[in-house]
């Protein structure tokens, strides 16, 4: 029976990703990433995307306080941060994240402040987005592990 | 086929350097390419290591650009190829690329979110090898290996350029000698000729050999002749150094074909060549201790033999006698410190370039195996020899590797006549020389080796020259060559004999290393070079060396037969006595490349000998000439030799040296 739950688990995760595939939330450097999971890092997917939620914070941060400074914004600063989330996004394969970020970047680079108010609610809205889905990937990836690991415990 | 498969595992082992040796790559080549990764993206960072890893690569990774520059300072020759994201809020990717370039010459690939082509094409303008868009995937990666290769073969084209190795190439090719001949007795402009048919007739070797791959994959760049150069630095010293902008430069200039990447690499170049002067105009008190340090070592000597090289590149053959006479220069005054340590540096660098650096590629496409290890030979030997020479006979120990790093340049040397010193000397007049003669003579501080000296002191223009085209062939080998260049090259403008003996000198290199290999044990030897193989006596040489060098001077380089079978090819009529010398200067050259520089004065007394003596300084022994110009000089020297009895094994060169000018 729990082997039968770890397939419905993986065929759970299977649509979750093919819907985010859908979307265009993920694209197929997220699988490069999966691919990169191997025995000796069994959960290098949920740390680097750990990782990059941890540092996509701290970069939404400054992006906002940045642009919240209405007598100054410094758009340089803001076009290296956003060249660093756009480099981060597309290393974990964050599509919609990384396209919104481009728009941001050109609004920046224009000094348009009302553009990167805009692209700056958008990235927030995308982000939040992929990291609700993916939460949602990683524990049904951790369920599936439990419910297979109960029936085969030698198996993965 | 051999060849290729060779060239990256030597190239890794190479790199490795100090610590490695060339132990670990050599099967499965771009396994274990030793990887720095600097990105402040912590995500990018772990998954570029995990890709890094997958490839089978020893990867570092560092967030903060300073930290890695720090890294790369401390651990040079630990690592391969750099790769740097652009944005980093500590130190601008570009910024790091520079330092990276400038001090480590390694490879660095940028990466960057940002693929807009302003962005890529300031990467380039910065000496990038390559850039990567993020993201970025495994493909890309398991490819970086190629401008770790690409590297190297080009550094091995700069290099061959200068003389150095291509001649060792060509000679154990046969057939080159007719190339040699012509280029010898022309004037600078006929030099110039010479090198662009070396090159044309290096290039259908390379249809055939191994060198094909760099040779073809290589793109044109542009070659900073000593003319070019010379528009160069007085539009920068019109504009003024701290004012000179590439783009400025270039419109003085005024050349077209240049570009301003042209320019601005060149610019970097110049100024850092600069820098490196000043440095070891300030250290060469010191120098001697420094050299057994591989890096410093390099550093100063590099700027030196740089320059020698690059004044060889840029007029072709020319570098090659200039080399000699700063060679000579050094080797005439042995008898000082001060000389011993611009010897020791051309050595460290040899050394040190073989080890850490690409080096030992090069040394793999010229000699073959036997290169590493004669490098591995070489670096061992100087340890020893710097600590008991301290007093005099320590620049001897440095000689030594010398000799070996020259060994391709002597064969250009050859080639050389004292014409073409001369010419070499009037091309080379530049304010740099002045610069450069302050240094030599600060090095060089003996007076019985003033003659010598003189024409070292023209050459040393040519050094200049050499050294800012020298930015585009950094590598400090060609500068050892250059060395014994010069040496050979002063002693041929004092006697006739001399050229002969240059001649002999280009072959001995490969003697050398033969010998190295037979005597050592090393494991270098048989490969090495086929005109040394054919010598093969040598075994018994390395065990004669010490005596002979106490005892009679020509006897027993005779015996060396090794380097004899190069000689002959060379000189013909030198004959089997100039093998056999060249036989002893390979062993002297494992041993203290110091002594086979006394070596070319012998040349210059006995013209029959001098064949064998030139043979055996190949590298080193340009001086021996030298010393029988100065015979004062260079008996002192040999007594200093002797004198360090204990080194005397390193020193055998010197020894032989002491017999002959006695």
């Amino acid at each position: 029976m729990l082997g039968l739950g770890a397939d419905r688990l993986r065929a759970d995760m299977n649509r979750l990703l093919a819907l985010l595939f859908h979307q265009g939330v993920l694209d197929e450097q997220f699988l490069q990433l999966q691919q990169l999971q191997d025995e000796t890092s069994p959960n290098f997917v949920s740390e680097v995307v750990n990782i990059y939620f941890h540092e996509s914070e701290k970069l939404l941060r400054n992006l906002r306080g940045l642009l919240m400074d209405r007598e100054f914004s410094d758009y340089k600063k803001m076009g290296i941060h956003l060249n660093q989330f756009m480099g981060s996004s597309s290393s974990i394969g964050a599509k919609r994240v990384r396209n919104v970020c481009v728009a941001f970047r050109a609004a920046s680079e224009q000094n348009n402040r009302a553009g990167c108010l805009r692209a700056l609610e958008l990235v927030e809205h995308e982000y939040c987005y992929l990291k609700n889905k993916l939460h949602e990937l990683f524990q049904l990836e951790q369920q599936r592990v439990l419910a297979a690991g109960v029936r085969y415990p030698i198996q993965n | 086929m051999a060849a290729l498969l060779k060239v990256p595992p030597q190239s890794s082992g190479g790199t490795n350097g100090s610590c490695k040796a060339d132990v670990v790559v050599s099967d499965q080549f771009p396994a274990g390419l030793r990887v720095l990764v600097v990105d402040d993206d912590v995500t990018c960072l772990k998954i570029l290591e995990q890709m890094l890893r997958r490839c089978l690569y020893h990867v570092t990774t560092c967030s903060q650009a300073t930290i890695a520059l720090n890294i790369l300072r401390e651990k040079k020759g630990c690592f391969d190829i750099v790769l740097s994201d652009v944005h980093m809020p500590d130190m601008d990717g570009y910024k790091l690329l520079e330092h990276v370039g400038l001090e480590m010459d390694l490879p660095v690939i940028m990466m960057s979110a940002d693929g807009r082509t302003s962005a890529v094409m300031r990467g380039i303008r910065h000496g990038a090898c390559d850039y990567l868009i993020k993201p970025i995937r495994e493909e890309e990666l398991k490819n970086i290996w190629q401008h770790v290769v690409r590297k190297k073969w080009n550094e091995n084209k700069e290099h061959e350029h200068s003389g150095s190795l291509e001649d060792n190439d060509r000679h154990k090719r046969g057939g080159e000698d007719a190339e040699y001949a012509s280029s010898v007795n022309e004037g600078a402009e006929g030099i110039l000729k010479g090198q662009k048919k070396r090159r044309d007739s290096k290039d259908e070797d390379d249809g055939e050999l191994e060198n094909e791959d760099p040779s073809t994959s290589k793109k044109p760049r542009v070659v900073w002749s000593v003319e070019l150069h010379q528009q160069f630095v007085s539009a920068v010293n019109q504009l003024g150094i701290d004012k000179a902008v590439p783009k400025r430069i270039l419109e003085l200039m005024n050349v077209p074909g240049l570009t301003r990447e042209n320019v601005a690499s060149h610019l970097q170049k110049f100024r850092l060549y600069l820098k490196r002067l000043s440095g070891v105009a300030q250290q060469q008190g010191g120098i001697p201790n420094s050299f057994c340090g591989p890096v410093e070592p390099n550093v100063k000597l590099g700027s030196l033999g740089r320059f020698d090289i690059q004044a060889l590149a840029a007029s072709g053959q020319i570098p090659p006698q200039t080399l000699a006479a700063l060679q000579a220069e050094l080797l005439g005054r042995p008898t000082s410190n001060l000389v011993l340590p611009a010897m020791d540096q051309p050595a460290l660098l040899q050394a040190s370039l073989q080890g850490p650096k690409c080096i030992p590629v090069e040394h793999g496409v010229a000699f073959g195996q036997p290169l590493v290890k004669c490098q591995t030979n070489i670096s061992k030997h100087f340890p020893p020899t710097v600590v008991s020479t301290e007093d005099v006979p320590s620049g001897f120990g440095a000689w030594p590797s010398n000799s070996l790093g020259t060994v391709g340049t002597s064969g250009s040397l050859g080639g050389l006549s004292a014409q073409n010193n001369n010419i070499l000397m009037d091309m080379l007049h530049q304010q740099q020389q002045h610069q450069q003669q302050q240094q030599q003579q600060a090095v060089i501080p003996e007076p019985s080796r003033s003659i010598n000296v003189q024409p070292s002191c023209l050459v040393v223009p040519s050094r200049t020259s050499a050294s800012f085209q020298a930015g585009n062939s950094p590598a400090s080998v060609n500068q050892n060559c250059s060395f014994n260049r010069n040496a050979v090259i002063d002693y041929s403008l004092l006697t006739p004999q001399s050229n002969n003996s240059s001649l002999s000198v280009g072959q001995i290199s490969d003697g050398d290393l033969k010998n190295t290999t037979v005597l050592g044990g090393f494991s270098a030897p048989g490969s090495i070079s086929p005109s040394v193989s054919s010598c093969s006596v040598n075994a018994g040489n390395s065990t004669t060396r010490p005596v002979q060098n106490s005892t009679v001077t020509f006897g027993a380089p005779r015996q060396l037969p090794g380097v004899v079978s190069n000689i002959c090819d060379i000189q013909g009529s030198y004959g089997a006595r100039s093998g056999e010398v060249l036989d002893q200067g390979l062993l002297r050259n494992l041993g203290f490349v110091g002594k086979g520089t006394s070596i070319p004065s012998r040349f210059a007394v006995d013209e029959p000998e001098s064949p064998i003596s030139n043979l055996n300084n190949g590298k080193v022994y340009g001086e021996n000439e030298g010393n029988r110009v100065k015979q004062e000089p260079n008996l002192d020297y040999m007594e200093n030799a002797r004198v360090g009895v204990p080194m005397l094994p390193h020193f055998t060169p010197n020894d032989l040296m002491s017999v002959f000018s006695d």
